[in-house]
């Protein structure tokens, strides 16, 4: 049962007041080609790398009580790249996933195929599907896209959910408030878990034979936090603007440089669970120079750190012998010129 | 009185018509005074308000990882203020952002409105429909167009020449 909730779509702009929304509005009305969504035109791509989740899919012939008007007021039979979140019976209590923002993209992957829904949508949900969280419900059009079976309106089963990266050219070009203004909340650290990390003799991480890293026995805690944290996301693929947009506690299903040195830093308990920063930002990171455990070294196109000797990175930077090609641990040292050098402080 | 008066001929006597300098007012002030900025010229002004923005936004939202440090140099000769400002330091970014050109990342894009900001004679609301590709990740696949919105200012640099003097994208 899909409630309507109408006007949606514009709280989103609503900051740059009532002015801008009749922009907006004058825009949409004025039939641009460009104004509805390409209904037409699903786009399939390959497997995507997300998190697995249980979902559901709703309308067609065999479920007729859901209708076709999503809970926004979107047709779904003109708009059939749509999903719910599910949770609630409002848009305020569905956050299976967190709440996701009207209209927020997401790459479904089922089988080998994959295709970019959008939430228009919420619902109830239920149960665990295969031992999985329930968390999202597939317009019938989209699953039917990427193969997946209709059963009558009854299929569950898991998917792969990611979020695509940023996109326009504020964003790309970092000019947008998100990026500029994204601070420090302390309201919002946590320590992250400290599960999955071993520890090693002496004062300097080491690389296991397993691509994870053992933290110094001796270390302060931040510092086998920032380990474990990072043997968390180990090998995940490098995608640029990869893992931006979630919440640091989240364990995304790409990262590029900056999120993942704000995930590690984050799992140390040194940044809020909201940060979310081109590295260029981290340049002003913390305390000038290097730190006795961790020394992180910024510019506007790249950044890297160091946790107790061991060198976090994104790409294999320092030739042969330096570990995996992708996100990890390296064991060598690869030239600094040109980055701002910080450090958290106490570390 | 006669003190007074006696301290003002030792000042008058000191100079007292000439200038500190820059250095002793650093001193008192805690700040080295830089001289007055000169103004400012776009190499090519718009005959109108509306037009300078529209010109701008097409040419900020329109580039491919390898032109996008030339595109922003260029905008920036056709700009002035904090619009100048900002995508100078975007020209220097891109040159050499690493990530950007390993994805071979590309953003294209159409104005489709542009409307005065009321209550703001110098700004537009500017919303464009913009779509981001890259050839070396498939993460943008399938991704629809998306709509994106702007908040210029303009200057009036000559009779009837119009300049994007502020640039600042809200989404």
């Amino acid at each position: 049962m899909k409630l309507v909730i109408a006007a949606v779509a514009g709280i989103a702009l609503a900051a740059l007041g009532v002015a801008l929304l009749a922009v907006l509005m004058t825009v949409f009305t004025q039939g641009s080609p460009c104004a509805t969504s390409p209904v037409s035109g699903f786009v399939l791509g390959p497997p995507g790398t997300g998190q697995l989740v249980g979902a559901t899919e709703y309308g067609g012939p065999g479920d007729p009580s859901s209708g076709v008007i999503g809970a926004s007021g979107a047709n779904l039979l003109q708009n059939p790249d749509s999903y719910a979140e599910l949770g609630g019976t409002t848009f305020q209590t569905a956050t299976a996933m967190g709440g996701l923002p009207y209209m927020t993209p997401l790459r479904i992957t089922w089988s080998n195929r994959s295709t970019i829904a959008y939430k228009r949508d919420f619902g109830l949900g239920g149960g665990p599907i295969t031992g999985l969280p329930r968390v999202i419900d597939l317009w019938w059009e989209l699953a039917g896209q990427i193969g997946i079976p209709y059963e009558n309106g009854m299929w569950s089963g898991p998917v792969r959910i990611e979020r695509p990266p940023a996109s326009g050219a504020g964003g790309l070009l970092g000019q947008t408030p998100s990026v500029l203004t994204a601070a420090p909340d302390p309201a919002g650290c946590a320590p992250g878990p400290l599960a999955g990390v071993s520890t090693v003799p002496g004062p300097r991480a080491q690389l296991l034979p397993n691509g994870l890293a053992g933290a110094p026995a001796d270390a302060p805690l931040a510092v086998k936090e920032i380990v474990a944290a990072g043997n968390q996301i180990v090998g995940k693929p490098y995608q640029y603007g990869g893992g931006h947009g979630l919440p640091l506690s989240d364990v995304a299903p790409s990262y590029d440089c900056s999120s993942s040195v704000e995930h590690l830093l984050y799992g140390g308990g040194l940044l809020p669970v909201s940060y979310d920063a081109a590295s260029g930002t981290l340049e002003s990171f913390g305390a000038s120079g290097p730190g006795a455990w961790v020394t992180i070294y910024a510019s506007a196109d790249h950044v890297f750190m160091y946790v107790a000797g061991l060198r976090w990175d994104t790409h294999n930077a320092a030739g042969p012998g330096d570990g995996s090609a992708g996100i990890g641990w390296h064991p060598l040292i690869r030239s600094s010129a040109g980055f701002v050098v910080r450090h958290p402080v106490g570390l | 009185m006669r003190g007074a008066a006696l301290l003002c001929a030792v000042v008058l006597i000191g100079g007292c018509s000439t200038p500190p300098s820059k250095v002793a007012t650093a001193q008192a002030t805690h700040e080295y005074p830089s001289p007055k900025p000169a103004p400012q010229t776009a190499v090519a002004g718009q005959p109108s308000a509306v037009e300078a923005v529209r010109a701008f936004a097409t040419a900020y939202i329109n580039w491919t990882a390898e032109t996008v440090p030339g595109d922003m140099r260029a905008l920036a000769e056709r700009s002035i203020g904090q619009a100048r400002s900002a995508v100078e330091l975007a020209a220097v970014q891109t040159a050499s952002d690493y990530e950007l050109q390993r994805g071979g990342i590309a953003n294209t894009g159409t104005v489709e409105a542009v409307a005065p900001l009321p209550g703001a004679a110098d700004q537009y609301v500017v919303v464009t429909r913009e779509s981001t590709s890259a050839t070396n990740t498939t993460a943008y696949q399938g991704l629809q167009p998306a709509w994106h919105v702007a908040l210029a200012t303009v200057s009036e640099v000559g009779a009837g020449e119009w300049v994007v003097s502020g640039w600042q994208p809200e989404s």
